[in-house]
């Protein structure tokens, strides 16, 4: 199973990304993004909390109280509009980035 | 909900978010294992660094900082003492100096509204004056409109029967009280709107003065006493904390508008002279106007004044204002033309602030090399620390808060003692009960600001050496012993120059006879007697004064010797300004005084336009003999027919005053005060020459001097300057050679084996010693310096007090540095002699 680092910066907006179809708690975000990225992107549970709390200071998610599929008492992270708004400009700037980097690659 | 407001919600919930936090962490743990996956982290780890994100981590971090540096201290009661004692003395005096500044410029007065309340002053292209006539002052109270109220003071001295002092009275406007909002501790206070001078005479007596004289009976109120031997009733007594609008602590207030009643013949109410008796103006502004206003308002209003009385209200003239409100804009009743002399108080604050930064400066330097003596001591802690995951950053920031604690408590203990210092110098100095030495919070807040930048000073530098545990300790430990020998070099250095000035002051020949003089002023000018009336008068006095035995001369002069009264011209020569104290005398004059005639001849009787100068003023002239120059002042031409000895009769301790002397004119005469020299000790004579002039009017209270004792009361404030300068200096000295002692003890520690070693080889003790106190010399060489340039140039400021002494001394300086090489060669060698006592077998084997 091959691993790969995250690049710099975009584990914000990956959490953003899987936030935006529902609220969830903290394991399934690192869950979520391992299993749509085929198993590719690992995130470290030492990044993922430093990261929801930069979030929940900038006011992107809220957090409120659930029971998880295991009938414990857990948070769930659920999307604000500010969130929402944060994510589209994020995703539009990976956009353009993204076919910046490659447009370099296929013509340099 | 901003980032900010969240921020805070944080911090204020910081458990429960935590708590919060832990839980997710916990329920992760407990997935990942359910699910096979990778070992979760360690816990504790991960939440702080997650906790990060909110940015309060460094609140923990200060409260880490501050519990362990406190426990620190605690542990080494000793060395937290001697800090803590060092920076006490070393805030202490700053905080006694600022006080004083502070109860002088930035405290108001204890009375109502003091931020609306302006002092007004008299200004002309070519002229000045701290008063003005009452009429004037009358003029801008009926038309002002941006001025609410308008108070006027006059200062005058009463005589009362079974005190042997005139009296200090103050003549106020009937307003003075209410405008000031001071409450009566007894009886009532002048109605403001008692108007004429027909009313009953009345009189307020101040609290000190109620006691002193009446014993504090309160039945007192309501009857009458006699003031310059006129009957008036007392009405009430000011409450002790009432400061009104002068330093002078009057005895009693009295309404301006009977003035004339106590004062015989007095034109007060109505001369509209500069040179005549005027008021200290103060006026209230109209509420939300700004100071500018009023003194364009006012500025106009003079202009229309000057048309009606275009000899005495000046062309141009303009009212500038100070701030009314605070006790360093109080008193001072000069008036002169020309540019006014910059106010005297500001080299001196400057001066002040020096020295006591200076002892601050030498109390930091000492704890700075304690500090650094300590890190080597602590090395093994921070080995310990850094060891165990501490970052250079972190050693920095715990150590410097530990100097920050240090310097906190210091603060505090340094507030208190200042606030002991400031008390007793008040009441050694005798100023009004309002002045209050306890701290407002602009004390507060400068000593804790004193004490940051003590920090600073004492704490940063250490700091960093200890934590990066470099061995260049010993260099900077020298840097600060030099600093610190530096500044206590300085102050020694003053101290000296004002010890030397002072016993100069003291032995040394002013140029003139003082010990056998009385003065006897009568004050006729206040009592309206005009140029005839005072000729007469003068003349009665000065034939009945000579025929009494035992009195060798009399003569008269319009400012007399050793008194307040300055009368200043600027003049220029050979386009140079100078300051000429000016006197208008008669032919006996330099006899009685005793100044020799060096040159020329004396002035005669009938000699109007001819003037006898001093020694030092003939210095300044271009030519070499300015006998037979002409000179001019004002509209009168002079001629140079003389010169005298130089003889600084009213600015003892000014060494660029010069005088000038002119045979008095007709003008003068009401002003003049008599001076008689006796053949034995005068003590004896003075009654007797008392009840003689008070006989010759029964209304006017002439006021009789020793002479002698004006002196001394003239040299009282350079004793004050040069102890307080000598025990600072004291201070700093001994500062310093504990600094010495340590640095050479740490030295002899240090190098143990070496001498051991050496003394084995047989060196010779005189060798040993030179080894260990050497690292002193370039220190003590640089310190010393850095001291006498900055003593130098320091004692520029103190040039005008010191009676003649030049700022570069060669004695002062001498003695000065003789003192310090006999301190510091003590302080060095005391410790240094331990080096000798070193048994070489057991250094060796020492580590």
């Amino acid at each position: 199973m091959p691993k790969c680092d995250m690049p710099p910066g975009s584990l914000v907006l990956l959490i953003l990304r899987v936030l935006r179809s529902g609220t969830l708690h903290g394991y399934a975000i690192a869950q979520r993004i391992h299993v749509v990225s085929s198993e590719v992107l690992q995130v470290e549970e030492g990044s993922l909390y430093p990261a929801l709390q930069k979030i929940l200071l900038k006011g992107w998610v809220t957090s409120e109280w659930g029971i998880s599929e295991t009938n414990r008492k857990v948070r769930f992270y659920r999307l604000t509009p500010a969130g929402r708004k944060r994510l589209e400009s994020e995703l539009s700037d990976y956009e353009r980035v993204h076919a910046a980097i490659r447009s370099v690659l296929r013509t340099a | 909900m901003n980032e900010w407001f969240r921020r805070l919600q944080y911090l204020l919930h910081r458990r429960r978010f935590d708590r919060e936090l832990a839980n997710d962490m916990e329920f992760h743990r407990e997935m990942a294992a359910r699910h096979g996956g990778a070992p979760f982290g360690n816990t504790f780890r991960l939440r702080e660094e997650a906790r990060d994100a909110w940015g309060w981590t460094w609140i923990e971090r200060v409260s880490q900082d501050l519990r362990y540096a406190a426990r620190q201290l605690r542990h080494s009661p000793g060395f937290t003492l001697a800090a803590v004692l060092m920076l006490a003395i070393g805030i202490g005096v700053n905080v006694a100096a600022f006080g004083f500044f502070n109860l002088m410029v930035l405290r108001p007065l204890p009375i109502r509204n003091p931020s609306t309340l302006l002092r007004f002053k008299r200004r002309a292209p070519k002229s000045y004056a701290y008063q003005m006539p009452y009429p004037e002052m009358a003029f801008f109270r009926e038309y002002s409109k941006t001025l609410s109220a308008v108070i006027a003071v006059s200062g005058a001295k009463l005589a009362i029967e079974g005190e042997n002092k005139p009296l200090v009275a103050e003549f106020v406007t009937p307003n003075f009280f209410r405008e000031l909002g001071a409450r009566p501790a007894l009886g009532r206070m002048f109605d403001p709107e008692m108007r004429a001078s027909d009313a009953e005479p009345v009189v307020v007596l101040s609290r000190e003065f109620y006691q002193r004289h009446f014993g504090a009976v309160p039945s007192i109120i309501g009857k009458a006493i006699r003031l310059n031997d006129k009957p008036v009733t007392v009405i009430g007594v000011a409450s002790g904390d009432f400061s009104g609008l002068s330093m002078d602590r009057p005895d009693l207030w009295l309404p301006i508008t009977q003035q004339p009643y106590f004062v015989t013949g007095s034109h007060l109410l109505t001369n509209f002279s500069v040179d005549a008796d005027g008021v200290t103006m103060f006026g209230r502004l109209q509420p939300g106007l700004a100071a500018v206003a009023a003194e364009g308002e006012l500025k106009s209003l003079a202009a229309v004044l000057h048309h009606r009385q275009p000899a005495d209200i000046w062309e141009n003239e303009s009212l500038p204002s100070y701030p009314g409100g605070y006790a360093k804009n109080l008193g001072g009743g000069r008036h002169g033309t020309g540019t006014e002399q910059s106010d005297e108080a500001y080299p001196l604050i400057a001066l002040v602030g020096s020295l006591v930064l200076l002892i601050l400066a030498a109390a930091c330097g000492n704890l700075g090399s304690l500090l650094l003596a300590r890190g080597v001591a602590r090395q093994r802690e921070m080995a310990i620390r850094k060891a165990l995951g501490a970052g250079t950053g972190r050693l920095i920031r715990q150590l410097f808060t530990e100097s920050l604690v240090l310097a906190l408590l210091g603060s505090a203990s340094g507030l208190a003692l200042g606030y002991l210092v400031l008390r007793v110098l008040l009441l050694t100095a005798k100023t009004p009960a309002w002045l209050n030495a306890a701290p407002d919070w602009r004390v507060v807040l400068f000593s804790i600001g004193i004490g940051f930048v003590a920090a600073i000073l004492f704490g940063l530098t250490p700091a960093f050496q200890i934590a990066r545990q470099r061995n260049r300790a010993t260099r900077t430990r020298q840097v600060l012993i030099g600093a610190q020998i530096a500044a206590s070099f300085i102050l020694v250095i003053l101290a000296a120059l004002l010890m030397r000035a002072l016993n100069h002051a003291v032995s040394a020949h002013p140029g003139f006879e003082y010990r056998q003089v009385v003065s006897i002023d009568p004050g006729l000018a206040a009592h309206g007697y005009s140029a005839s009336r005072s000729r007469t008068y003068l003349n009665t006095l000065r034939g009945r004064l000579a025929s009494v035995p035992g009195v060798e001369s009399v003569s008269m002069s319009s400012s007399p010797p050793l008194g307040n009264k300055k009368v200043v011209t600027g003049l220029d020569i050979a386009r140079r300004s100078v300051d000429v104290h000016m006197y208008g005398i008669d032919p006996q004059f330099f006899d009685t005084m005793k100044i020799p005639l060096q040159q020329g001849r004396n002035l005669t009787p009938g000699d109007t336009h001819a003037v006898v100068i001093s020694r030092s003023f003939a210095r300044q002239w271009p030519e070499k003999d300015p006998l037979g120059r002409p000179f001019q002042m004002g509209d009168t031409n002079f001629t140079v027919v003389g010169i005298v000895g130089a003889a600084r009769l009213v600015a003892l301790q000014d060494p660029d005053a010069v005088e000038a002397y002119y045979l008095a004119f007709d003008s003068d005469l009401p002003s003049m005060v008599l001076l008689v020299r006796t053949a034995g000790p005068p003590e004896g004579l003075v009654a007797f020459l008392a009840s003689l002039a008070k006989s010759i009017d029964p209304k006017v209270f002439p006021d009789v001097q020793l002479m002698k004792s004006s002196f001394r009361r003239k040299m009282e404030g350079a004793e004050y300057a040069a102890l307080s300068v000598s025990l600072l200096g004291l201070i700093a000295l001994i500062l310093a050679c504990l600094g010495i002692v340590g640095l050479v003890s740490y030295a002899v520690a240090n190098r143990t084996k070496e001498i051991g070693i050496r003394i084995a080889l047989g060196a010779n003790p005189a060798r040993v010693i030179t080894v260990v106190v050497r690292q002193l010399a370039q220190p003590l060489l640089a310190g010393s310096l850095v001291g006498v340039f900055g003593a130098a140039v320091l004692s520029q400021l103190l040039r005008r007090q010191l009676y003649g002494i030049s700022n570069l001394d060669p004695i002062a300086y001498l003695g000065a540095i003789g003192v310090f090489v006999l301190m510091v060669a003590v302080a060095a060698l005391l410790p240094a002699r331990r080096a000798l006592r070193v048994d070489p077998l057991r250094s060796l084997r020492y580590e």
